[in-house]
């Protein structure tokens, strides 16, 4: 019985590629074209804020250890306060303390390496807590205030405080 | 007699074209490419009409929302939805901005303010804007900067 083959045994001629690459390449140019006029080199990120108000109502206590914690920063000083549960959180009565971390200026600016360190031991203290608070200088540049809160919410991935309240004294 | 440098050869037969050559090319712009659909932005950031302005940096990689009111604060003056509304020198001490206030509860069908400061804007001036735009009922309130790993 003669068997017909189905696939031809035998050295087939080399398709010429080039016009294909020659093709993907000019797609390529004119769609860069096209991105370069129609975009803008500047991504924009967004920071949600909350102010606070004396007219505010007083938040619910967190229930973990950690109840507080306050950024301060006075001139290039940063001032780490948190208030940490001493006693146990599951009695009726229970006792908080209060702790400073003081973190100086190095090179005339903000240690945001030191704050992200202190802020990373406050985290590791009480995971589930997610608000802080940042009470800036008036004369705080807005650079100086977003570089601050960037290191307050910590990592995109795993955000350390990613509910930030502004300080809403005036003066 | 002159010696030609380059002698013309029909096109099938030249081999200055080679597969070889293309490749890198097509790989070199598509990394152009995924480098630029990365890093750049369809929206193009509001800027004042006069005067310097730029913007902070950030890390946030979160994305700016429609619908929200505009407020960019220059070293100059204060803009609401592109609009001149008062000069920074004349802002008044107090936390509640009257001309900023006024402007804005004309705006107060949308419910989002985005404020676009000067990176060098003291907090004490952002702070009387962002007060007074929640005074004017406005409770979701963000701060735009530049994305740093833009361009």
């Amino acid at each position: 019985m003669n068997r017909r083959r189905f696939f031809r045994a035998g050295p087939d001629a080399e398709a010429d590629v080039r016009p294909t690459l020659l093709g993907v390449v000019t797609l390529m140019f004119l769609l860069l074209f096209f991105l370069l006029t129609t975009s803008s080199g500047q991504r924009l990120g967004v920071l949600d804020l909350r102010l606070g108000s004396p007219s505010d109502l007083a938040p619910l206590p967190h229930a973990g250890l950690v109840k507080d914690i306050a950024v301060t920063l006075r001139g290039p000083a940063l001032t780490v306060t948190y208030t940490v549960q001493s006693t146990d959180i599951a009695a009726a009565s229970t006792s908080v303390e209060q702790r400073v971390k003081e973190l100086p200026a190095r090179e005339g600016r903000p240690d945001l390496a030191a704050l992200l360190a202190a802020l990373e031991e406050v985290h590791d203290v009480d995971p589930s807590q997610e608000r802080a608070r940042f009470d800036p200088d008036d004369a705080t540049s807005a650079e100086t205030v977003i570089a601050v809160m960037d290191v307050i919410h910590g990592p995109q991935g795993s955000p350390l405080f990613p509910k930030i309240a502004l300080s809403g004294s005036a003066g | 007699m002159r010696r030609r440098l380059f002698k013309p050869r029909p096109a099938a037969l030249s081999d200055g074209l080679d597969v070889g050559a293309l490749a890198p090319l097509v790989d070199m712009m598509t990394l152009l490419l995924v480098f630029l659909l990365r890093s750049y932005s369809t929206e193009a950031a509001p800027a004042p009409p006069e005067g310097r302005f730029e913007l902070a940096g950030t890390v946030s990689e979160e994305a700016r929302k429609n619908g929200a009111v505009v407020v960019l604060v220059s070293a100059e003056a204060v803009y609401i939805d592109g609009r001149r509304v008062i000069a920074v020198a004349y802002l008044p001490p107090e936390l509640l901005v009257r001309e900023v206030y006024d402007r804005l509860l004309l705006t107060r069908d949308k419910k989002r303010i985005e404020v676009h400061a000067d990176r060098a804007i003291p907090w004490g001036v952002l702070k009387r804007v962002l007060h007074t735009a929640r005074a004017a009922g406005f409770e979701e309130l963000s701060l735009v900067a530049a994305n740093t790993s833009s361009l």
